[in-house]
């Protein structure tokens, strides 16, 4: 080429080569800031439909009044002020909540007060409209609406004027002879004139119907977790047993925690037993045993679960979680992992307990348990992880007793109870919920969750 | 044998006892009755059956609903092992760096494989709705498709540009240069925002969904819809783990074959194809193992999809057994044909992935 004839290629510099160091670093560190993206974001846009009202509304929002400040500090206020309780809210008699509610009323129409109701309103659909609440309505005495100010303004290019209307809701203490109940919500429905539409209010609706006019609140005195987490709390309010009316959620989270805590017992005894006998006692026929024990581990559950249903089925253990941790008390994996630490160990420690004539029973509970803490550590993870996840062995042992779900089961369950009215809130809720336990601990034993993958996964 | 050896044999019996009886209820009975079953015309609710040969497996090869699930899941298996092996690979080599705070970031894209199935699939049952985030999402991209586009003609002419000039100059930079790529992507990003802000490009105007994913009766490359968000979801869940596997097999080629390579003038794709595509093929094999063993087994999303999706349009083999058991009358013989052309699909990739392991081996 000409060029080249005329300039000889040149050696980049010293100063060129450490630009490109630097700005491949930053690309490097761009594109994996991408890859979060892309593995986190889907749970974290999951998470704030979780928060919304309708998960399902489009556009979709990224910021709606759950997420905003002003409404966590209302939905505390008026939670204080409903029960005194500024988490979780409720009505309780002697409550006094004011409350306002701004309109914008376009140029030339005269605003007119709005009509406040507190309606009779069951809580959910599902499960939860099996249950009588006890509603704010018979208490509520709503004061009469006043206004309050006027303003001039403009709102989407049209000029008009934005008025307040206050007003406060009571409940009365009456006699004192009288024990009134604390009401768990105080909904409210607002309804305008034609032509005045929402424009701000103490606390920002839930729903807002006919272009702004009407607005409704699920409850007006919510607490923070009411309002914020407004679906978090059915999970544990609304999905009741029909006959104890106690929460599923809390049982099947009771569940899981049995289950896997079970099974991780029974899984470290007999798996570090048997790994350990493989791993170092003469025993005829060993290899031939282990190469069964992997083989094993490749059939799928499905060739071999309709006798294990049978067997527990004969046993009385279906529809119990006893029947889970019998069916999982050891698995074929857990050997193997067992069995890999004990061989990378060294002989010599266990040669000279044996020899000051320990039997293998004490060398293995005095000597050999202890030194295997780390293994026992990542297999206790690994097993508690396996068994809070399982959907499988409960879909069969577990199928149709609702009250010994365990949590995979029992999201299933909403899923067919509450997927039908669309409920898409308190399903994600209880998604999100469900995983808070693996959550913390992938956070605090990260190290024994990515090991035990990769270290027991190259070695089979 | 020595009293000694014996002993040791005991206690050795002893301390498997209660792992082998559990394997011995669990399993091998287990498995032995399951053959058993599938010779019978046995139900769940029947006291008793009869001999019936190979009638169950001929059946299943004449009911519709078994050849879906059976293709359902071949084609499933094929498909997502491909996705997988590809994404986790190109993946794994990203992250093969020593760089600051890359720990962080394994870490971070782990946590889909660590949740369980059950509460991954409703949110992706969400994700997968008409209006669920998947979709707005697309339609986002779509209706900023002029910027995105102007954004990317900018940023390729800018770095042309750039390139252009330091060889002529005589530098020898590559068409890649990173410090370069930087001054293209700032001024590509100015001038783009500059563009959008006169009014010269605008993004299209976003219209409601329309497209449904888990209630499609269409197919595409002959895999029923449904089943391809199935597909995305699997995929997703499984890349990290799989990546894992491939990130510690790079670790362990030994960086002087690389320093070999690049004294010989191979360039970092040359490198990649020549150094570490062959050094990592016995952890390929075992990716792709792993992964064709737990998509043809795959279960829970089916059975959590239930009736958000037609199961028609869904279904696979393991929930087929699982669906025959326990609807209706419980076809336990039938099912039990059903999990035995499983197994031993499982056993023919085992079988298989042997056979080639060997030849590798010897080469």
């Amino acid at each position: 080429m000409a060029t080249q004839a005329v300039r000889p290629m040149r050696k980049p510099d010293e100063r060129h080569l450490a630009r490109q160091r630097w700005a491949r670093a930053g690309w490097v560190y761009g594109t994996m800031l991408a890859l979060a993206v892309f593995f986190i974001g889907p749970f974290y846009v999951a998470f704030l439909g979780s928060l919304k009202d309708n998960p399902l509304e489009w556009p979709f929002r990224y910021s709606f009044p759950q997420t905003q400040p002003k409404n966590w500090a209302a939905a505390w206020r008026l939670g204080q002020l409903g029960a005194g309780n500024p988490w979780t809210g409720g009505f309780a008699p002697g409550a006094e909540v004011p409350f306002q509610i701004s309109y914008f009323v376009e140029e030339g129409q005269e605003p007119e007060p709005p009509t406040v109701t507190v309606p009779t309103r069951r809580a959910g659909a599902g499960l939860g409209a099996i249950f009588d609440e006890v509603q704010a309505a018979p208490y509520a005495q709503v004061s009469e609406v006043q206004e309050v100010s006027r303003r001039p303004a403009v709102v989407g290019g049209q000029p008009g004027q934005i008025v307040t209307y206050a007003f406060t809701i009571r409940y009365p203490r009456g006699d004192a002879t009288a024990s009134l109940p604390t009401v768990p919500r105080l909904p409210l429905d607002i309804e305008a004139p034609r032509g005045q539409r929402y424009y701000a209010a103490t606390l920002d609706p839930n729903r807002l119907e006919r272009r702004g006019r009407v607005a409704s609140w699920d409850s007006i005195t919510p607490g923070f977790f009411g309002y914020v987490f407004r679906n978090y709390v059915r999970v544990f309010n609304e999905a009741r047993d029909p006959n104890t009316g106690a929460s599923f959620f809390l049982r099947w989270t009771a569940n899981s925690f049995f289950v896997s805590l079970a099974v991780v017992l029974t899984t470290l005894l007999f798996a570090s037993l048997g790994g350990y006998a493989l791993a170092r006692m003469y025993l005829p026929g060993k290899n031939y045993l282990f190469a069964f024990i992997v083989f094993t581990m490749t059939v799928p559950g499905q060739a071999t679960f309709i006798s294990n249903y049978l067997v527990l089925r004969d046993l009385g253990l279906l529809g119990s979680l006893w029947g889970m941790i019998v069916w999982s008390a050891v698995g074929a994996g857990a050997v193997f992992i067992m069995k890999q630490f004990f061989e990378s160990i060294p002989r010599e420690i266990e040669e000279a307990a044996l020899i000051d004539g320990a039997t293998p029973v004490t060398t293995f509970f005095r000597i050999i348990l202890p030194m295997a803490t780390p293994a026992l550590g990542a297999l206790t993870i690994l097993t508690f992880q396996g068994m809070w996840n399982e959907f499988f062995k409960a879909a069969v042992v577990l199928s149709g007793q609702q009250a010994s779900y365990t949590l995979p089961l029992g999201l299933s369950f909403f899923r067919s109870a509450y997927g039908v009215a669309g409920d898409w809130g308190l399903m994600l809720a209880s998604a999100f919920l469900s995983m808070i336990p693996i959550i913390i601990l992938f956070v605090v034993f990260q190290r024994y969750f990515v090991e035990g993958v990769s270290t027991s996964a190259l070695k089979g | 044998m020595l009293r000694s050896q014996r002993i040791e044999a005991l206690y050795a019996l002893l301390f498997l006892a209660p792992f082998l009886i559990h394997l011995g209820i669990f399993f091998v009975f287990a498995f032995v009755r399951t053959v058993g079953f599938s010779f019978t015309d046995a139900t769940l609710i029947g006291q008793s059956s009869r001999f019936v040969g190979f009638a169950n497996f001929v059946e299943l090869f004449r009911e519709p609903r078994f050849l879906a699930a059976l293709t359902h899941s071949i084609s499933f298996m094929l498909v997502v092992t491909t996705l997988q092996t590809f994404l986790a690979l190109a993946l794994a080599a990203v992250l093969n760096q020593r760089l600051r705070g890359i720990t962080f970031f394994r870490t971070v894209y782990y946590i889909p494989s660590v949740l369980s199935s059950a509460a991954v699939t409703v949110i992706a049952i969400w994700f997968f709705q008409k209006t669920g985030f998947l979709n707005t999402f697309i339609g986002y991209i779509g209706s900023l498709s002029p910027v995105l586009l102007t954004f990317g003609v900018l940023f390729v002419l800018a770095q042309a540009v750039q390139v252009g000039l330091e060889r002529w100059r005589g530098l020898p930079v590559p068409w890649l240069d990173p410090a370069l790529a930087t001054i293209s992507l700032v001024v590509a990003l100015a001038l783009t925002w500059g563009l959008v802000g006169l009014g010269v490009v605008r993004p299209l105007e976003a219209r409601p969904p329309e497209f449904t994913w888990l209630t499609n009766p269409d197919r595409f490359l002959g895999v029923p819809i449904p089943l391809w968000s199935i597909v995305i979801l699997n995929t997703f869940t499984t890349i990290p783990t799989l990546m894992l596997i491939f990130l510690a097999g790079l670790q362990d080629i030994p960086k002087s074959l690389y320093e070999a390579a690049s004294i010989d003038g191979a360039t970092p794709l040359q490198q990649f194809f020549s150094v570490t595509v062959p050094m990592l093929r016995p952890v390929t094999f075992l990716v792709i193992t792993l992964s064709l063993i737990g998509t043809l087994q795959m279960f829970d999303q089916v059975a959590l999809m239930g009736d958000a999706a037609p199961l028609d349009s869904i279904i696979v083999l393991a929930y087929y057994v699982y669906n025959n058991v326990f609807s209706g009358e419980g076809k336990v013989g039938l099912a039990s044909a059903a999990a035995l052309i499983l197994a031993g699909l499982t056993f023919a990739i085992v079988l298989l992935q042997r056979a080639l392991g060997i030849s590798e081996k010897a080469h």
